[in-house]
C-alpha cells in the first residue's frame, strides 16, 4: 500500500525486537469477539491513484458547476474571484500538514499569518479584534448569541427575521437546550423591521442580532438600534454573508456593533457545495475575555524578538474544560490563510474594486427589469429577491435561464418554507459579466 | 507598535532562512490592485448614501511580493511533509497529495450548496458513498456529515442523546459521565448542551474503574462519553461491560472517535455497544490540519440514536440522491450547510486508496509504531500504565525531573533535534505527560532516528548535561516565546 512505508522485512524486524511473532500480538487487549476478519468489511476493493482520479473526474463531471455556467446563486455562498496565488500559498505543505500552533517556536509561520489576517478582518470589519476563525457563519451567530449571554450577564436574545434562516435555524437550535429566551421578530416585505426589533428589546434582553446586508441584500440604517441598544445595556451583534460589502459600505465597526460576525467565504475561498468555509467573529477590545475560539497575539522571545503566540488559552476547553466560552477546538485555520493571502493580493483598492462591481451587476440588472417581474425596494448590495407573478411564470424563467447555462436564483422557500413559491434570492458578484445579465434579462423577456 | 520590528529584517539570518516582516510593514504604496473581471458600472444612488467612511487600510502587495511573503511564512512552520510530527491524539500522518488534486476539480470546488439538486448529483454520490463506508467501517447504522469537527460531533452527539432521552419522557437525566482523561472538549460540549458533567477518576492502569462508573449510574445519569482507546493509550478491554453497566441504568454511550486510527479494519465501536461516535476525518482519514482545520466531525449512530439525526441529510431515492430538510424527530440543525465537503471528500478519496483489502493495515502499521516507540524507550522514561498501548504511547517525565528537566524542556530540543515535539501535559491524569503518536506513515528509520533522540535527551540528563535542554530551542527562527507577556496584555491586531 503506497502511504505506508514498511516492508514485511521492517514489521517483522520491528514485533521481533518486542518478542512478538505476529501483528495479531498487538491486539490482544482487544476481546476476541470484536476482532474482525481481515478484508471481511463490505467495502469495495482498493483504488489506484489512477482509478482515483478517474472516479472524481467523473462525479465532477456530472456536476454542474461556476465553472461551465453564470451564477446568480448567493443566500451565504458567493462565486467570487480566486486568484491562483491563494491556491498555491494554501496548498504549500507547511501550511497545510501543520497543526495548531501549540509548539509556537516552529509554528511562527502560521502564527504570523493569523495575527496578520486578524489585523486585516478587524479593519475590514471596522470592530476592534476579530478572533482566529469560527467554523462558518451561521455557528458564528450562534456563539456570538452565547457571548452576548456572558458579556451582559443576561439572556434574551432577540433575532430579526430577516437574518439567513440558516443562521436563525442554527442559533435556535443551539440556544434551545440552554436557560433564557428566544425570540424573533417577523420581517414584513424584504427588509429589516428594525422598529419591530427595537419594540421587542426589553431589560432581559443579552442582544440583537441583526442581518447586515440582511438575508435579503437590504442596507439600512442601524443609527436608532444602536440607540435604543444602549437604552437597554444589550449588545448589538451585527451577523453578515458576504464580507466584501464592507470594502463599500459602512462597516458594522461604522455602525456600531459590539459583535460583528459572518463569512469570510467570499475572501479567496471557493463555494465547494458549502465548506469548507470561513466563520468570522470580530468583537470590541473589552470583550475578547469573552470571545470564543483561538486567537493569536504577539508576544516576544527568549531573545527579544518578536514573535507570535496563541493567546488567551484560559478562556478555551483544554484549560477551562467544562467552564470554557466554547467547546470549539479544530477551526477553519487553512481558510485564514486563504484570506489573508487573498486580502493581501487585493489590498483596499482591489476589495473596493470587487465590492464595487458586485453591487454595479445588480444594479445594472435591476435597472432593465422587464415590467411582469418586480424586485425589492431600498438600498441593495449585491443580492435581492426577485418576485413573478406566479410560481408557473417562475418556472418558466428558471427553464429559459437554464438553456442559457444561467442559475438564476435560489427559490427562496428552498431556505424559507414560510415564503411564497413565487420569489428568487438573486445575487451578482465581479464574475457576472455585462453578457451574463444581457441573456438574464432575454431569459426573462422570452418567460414574460 | 512599529518599534517593535526586528532588527536584521530582510537578511538571511541562516543559510536560506529569512527574517520577514509584517505584511503592513512592507513600506511603500499600495500596488497596482489584481486585474479583476466584473461589470463597470455605476452603483445605486441608494446604496450610494451608506458609503464606508473610513478605508480600511489593507495594504495591499503586488502578486511576487504577495507569494515572497507568505512562502517565507510557510517556511517557518514545520509541517508533516517537513518532518516527524508525533502529536498524541492528533494522528498526524502523511496527507495524498492526489487528495488535494481531485477536490480543486472545477465540477467539485465550484458548485454553489443551493443549485437545482439535478446539477450536483455527482457529487451527492461521493457523500453518499462515504456515508456507507462510515457506517460499515465504524460498525453503526446511520451517520450525519454535517458536524464540522470533532468538538462540534460531539455536540451533535449529545443533542441526539438529548433528543432521545426527552422522547423517552426523561427530561431530567443531565449528568454526563467523563472520565479525568478526557479531551477537554468532552465537558464544554456537555455544557453547551445544557447538561453537567460528573468526572470519573481513572482506574489505577489508567483505564474506566468499573466499582467508579457503578458509584455515579444513577437514575439522573444521560450518558457516558468515553474515548477508546483511551487518551492514555490503552484499549478499554471493559468496554461492553462499561456499555451494558451505562444501559441497564437508562443512559446511552457517547464514543469519542478521536482514536479511531487504532481500530479502523480491526474491530468495530459500534460491535461494542456504543450508541454513537464521532469521527475526526482529519485524523483516521488523513484530510489536512491545515495549521488548526477545517476539519470534519460525521457522527455514526445506531439504531436507537438514527431517528434524532440532524438535518439535513442525504437521502437516496432510486439511482437518485436528494436533500432532506425536514425529519420529525430530529435534533435540529447545527450547521449553515451540509458539512464540510471538501474535507469530506478527501476522505472519500483517502478510504477508496485503502479499500477492502488494505484499511486494517492502517490500524496494524499505526498500532505496531506506537508500541516499537514504546519498547524503545520504556527504559530511558517513565511509562505510567504496563502492558500493550494502541497506537500512542504515553511517556512521563518523572525520571528527568530529579535532575531538574521537565517535559517541555524534553519537547522544547526535539524541535533543534528536527522533530515536532510530542503532545505534553495531556493526559491531565499524570504528570508531565508526553502522549507519542507516530502514526503508521512513519518508516522505521524515522521512528529510530527519533527514538535515538530521546534517549540521548534522556542521557544527557542522566550526565548533568542539562543547560542546553532549558536553553532550547535555539535554531527555529525563534526561541522560547513569552506567553505570559501575550496574555497579560493581548495584543491582537497591527497598529500602525
Amino acid at each position: 500500500m503506497r502511504f505506508l512505508p514498511h516492508t514485511d522485512t521492517d514489521r517483522n524486524a520491528m514485533l521481533e525486537s518486542m518478542d512478538m511473532d505476529v501483528m495479531s500480538d498487538l491486539f490482544t487487549d482487544i476481546p476476541s469477539e470484536f476482532h474482525l476478519e481481515q478484508g471481511s468489511l463490505d467495502l469495495p476493493d482498493a483504488l489506484s491513484e489512477a482509478g482515483i482520479v478517474r472516479k472524481f473526474t467523473k462525479a465532477s463531471e456530472q456536476n454542474r458547476h461556476a465553472g461551465n455556467t453564470r451564477c446568480f446563486l448567493g443566500g451565504g455562498t458567493y462565486h467570487h474571484f480566486v486568484p491562483a496565488v491563494v491556491d498555491y500559498v494554501i496548498s504549500r505543505g507547511e501550511f497545510l500538514t501543520a497543526y495548531t500552533p501549540y509548539q509556537p517556536e516552529i509554528s511562527q509561520g502560521t502564527l504570523q499569518t493569523l495575527f496578520e489576517f486578524q489585523t486585516m478582518i478587524a479593519r475590514l470589519t471596522g470592530m476592534d479584534v476579530s478572533n482566529a476563525s469560527m467554523y462558518e457563519a451561521a455557528t458564528a451567530t450562534a456563539e456570538a448569541a452565547l457571548m452576548a449571554r456572558r458579556v451582559t450577564r443576561k439572556s434574551k436574545v432577540v433575532m430579526a427575521g430577516s437574518v439567513n434562516p440558516r443562521y436563525r435555524s442554527v442559533t435556535q437550535n443551539y440556544l434551545s437546550r440552554l436557560e433564557g429566551e428566544y425570540v424573533e421578530v417577523a420581517t414584513h416585505g424584504f427588509s429589516t423591521d428594525v422598529d419591530g426589533i427595537i419594540a421587542s428589546i426589553d431589560e432581559d434582553t443579552a442582544c440583537v442580532i441583526v442581518q447586515y446586508p440582511d438575508f435579503y441584500g437590504s442596507v439600512y440604517d442601524l443609527a436608532e438600534l444602536r440607540v435604543a441598544c444602549d437604552a437597554a445595556k444589550c449588545l448589538m451583534v451585527i451577523t453578515f454573508s458576504d464580507v466584501t460589502a464592507f470594502a463599500l459600505i459602512q462597516s458594522p465597526g461604522e455602525c456600531g456593533a459590539d459583535i460583528a460576525v459572518g463569512s469570510g467565504q467570499s475572501l479567496g475561498i471557493p463555494m465547494g457545495f458549502g465548506g469548507p468555509h470561513l466563520g468570522l467573529l470580530t468583537c470590541k477590545q473589552k470583550y475578547v475575555r469573552q470571545m470564543p475560539g483561538r486567537v493569536c497575539g504577539m508576544t516576544s522571545d527568549a531573545d527579544g524578538k518578536r514573535g507570535f503566540v496563541l493567546t488567551l488559552s484560559t478562556r478555551e476547553q483544554h484549560i477551562r474544560r467544562e467552564k470554557a466560552t466554547s467547546n470549539i477546538c479544530s477551526n477553519q485555520g487553512l481558510m485564514c490563510t486563504a484570506a489573508a493571502t487573498y486580502m493581501t493580493l487585493m489590498g483596499d483598492e482591489g476589495l473596493k474594486t470587487v465590492a464595487t462591481r458586485s453591487a454595479a451587476a445588480l444594479h445594472h440588472l435591476l435597472s432593465n427589469l422587464p415590467k411582469h417581474v418586480t424586485a425589492a425596494q431600498g438600498a441593495r448590495y449585491n443580492e435581492t429577491v426577485l418576485s413573478f407573478v406566479s410560481e408557473e411564470k417562475r418556472s418558466a424563467f428558471l427553464v429559459e435561464a437554464r438553456k442559457r447555462d444561467i442559475f438564476a436564483g435560489i427559490p427562496l422557500e428552498q431556505l424559507d418554507t414560510n415564503m411564497a413559491h413565487n420569489h428568487l434570492l438573486v445575487s451578482t458578484t465581479e464574475m457576472i459579466e455585462e453578457a451574463d445579465i444581457q441573456d438574464y434579462l432575454a431569459a426573462l423577456e422570452v418567460a414574460a | 507598535m512599529s518599534t517593535a520590528r526586528t532588527s536584521n529584517t530582510y537578511s538571511a539570518v541562516g543559510g536560506i532562512q529569512h527574517e520577514e516582516p509584517l505584511l503592513f510593514e512592507h513600506a511603500h504604496e499600495a500596488a497596482e490592485a489584481i486585474s479583476l473581471p466584473g461589470v463597470q458600472g455605476d452603483i445605486s444612488a441608494e446604496l450610494h448614501a451608506f458609503s464606508r467612511q473610513k478605508p480600511a487600510n489593507i495594504p495591499g502587495l503586488s502578486e511576487p511580493e504577495t507569494v515572497r511573503h507568505f512562502v517565507r511564512m510557510s517556511q517557518w512552520n514545520h509541517g508533516i511533509e517537513t518532518g516527524f510530527y508525533p502529536l498524541g491524539s492528533c494522528t498526524m500522518k502523511y496527507n495524498p497529495r492526489v487528495n488535494e488534486q481531485v477536490v480543486r476539480l472545477s465540477g467539485l470546488a465550484n458548485i454553489h450548496p443551493d443549485q437545482p439538486i439535478d446539477s450536483v448529483q455527482g457529487v451527492l454520490a461521493l457523500l453518499y458513498e462515504l456515508q456507507e463506508w462510515l457506517c460499515e467501517i465504524a460498525g453503526f447504522s446511520d451517520v450525519t456529515l454535517q458536524p464540522a469537527a470533532g468538538a462540534h460531533g460531539e455536540l451533535a452527539g449529545l443533542m441526539m442523546i438529548r433528543s432521545c432521552l426527552d422522547a423517552r419522557g426523561q427530561q431530567h437525566r443531565k449528568k454526563v459521565l467523563v472520565p479525568d482523561s478526557a479531551h477537554g472538549t468532552n465537558p464544554a460540549s456537555a455544557a453547551l448542551c445544557g447538561m453537567h458533567c460528573i468526572e470519573l477518576k481513572s482506574g489505577a492502569d489508567g483505564r474506566i474503574d468499573l466499582d467508579e462508573l457503578k458509584k455515579h449510574l444513577d437514575g439522573d445519569v444521560a450518558a457516558l462519553m468515553m474515548t477508546n482507546p483511551k487518551t492514555a493509550g490503552a484499549f478499554e478491554s471493559d468496554i461492553k461491560e462499561i456499555c451494558q453497566l451505562v444501559h441497564d441504568a437508562g443512559g446511552l454511550v457517547y464514543g469519542d472517535g478521536a482514536n479511531l486510527n487504532a481500530l479502523v479494519g480491526m474491530a468495530r465501536p459500534g460491535d461494542m455497544g456504543i450508541d454513537c461516535l464521532h469521527i475526526n476525518v482529519h485524523k483516521t482519514f488523513s484530510t489536512p490540519h491545515g495549521g488548526g482545520g477545517p476539519g470534519a466531525g460525521p457522527v455514526v449512530v445506531n439504531d436507537t440514536l438514527a431517528p434524532y439525526l440532524p438535518v439535513p441529510r442525504i437521502v437516496k431515492e432510486g439511482e437518485n440522491y436528494r436533500i432532506e430538510t425536514q425529519e420529525e424527530q430530529s435534533c435540529g440543525t447545527i450547521l449553515g450547510s451540509i458539512g464540510q465537503v471538501g474535507v469530506l471528500l478527501r476522505a472519500h478519496a483517502y478510504i477508496a486508496a485503502f479499500g477492502r483489502n488494505h484499511l486494517h493495515k492502517i490500524a496494524q502499521d499505526a498500532v505496531l509504531n506506537a508500541n516499537y516507540v514504546l519498547h524503545r524507550l520504556k527504559d530511558a522514561y517513565h511509562v505510567p500504565f504496563e502492558g500493550l498501548c494502541k497506537h500512542e504511547c504515553l511517556l512521563t517525565d518523572e525520571y528527568q525531573n530529579k535532575h531538574g528537566i521537565k517535559t517541555l524542556d524534553v519537547a522544547k530540543q526535539l524541535s533543534d533535534l528536527g522533530f515536532h515535539p510530542m503532545t505534553v501535559y495531556f493526559p491531565l491524569i499524570v504528570h508531565g505527560a508526553m502522549l507519542i503518536e507516530p502514526t503508521e506513515t512513519e518508516s522505521k528509520a524515522t521512528l529510530d532516528s527519533f527514538c535515538d533522540a530521546m534517549l540521548e535527551i534522556a542521557a544527557q540528563c542522566e550526565a548533568g548535561d542539562t543547560q542546553v535542554l532549558h536553553d532550547a530551542p535555539t535554531k527555529p527562527i525563534r526561541r522560547r516565546l513569552d506567553e505570559t507577556q501575550a496574555a497579560r496584555k493581548p495584543v491582537l491586531v497591527w497598529s500602525d
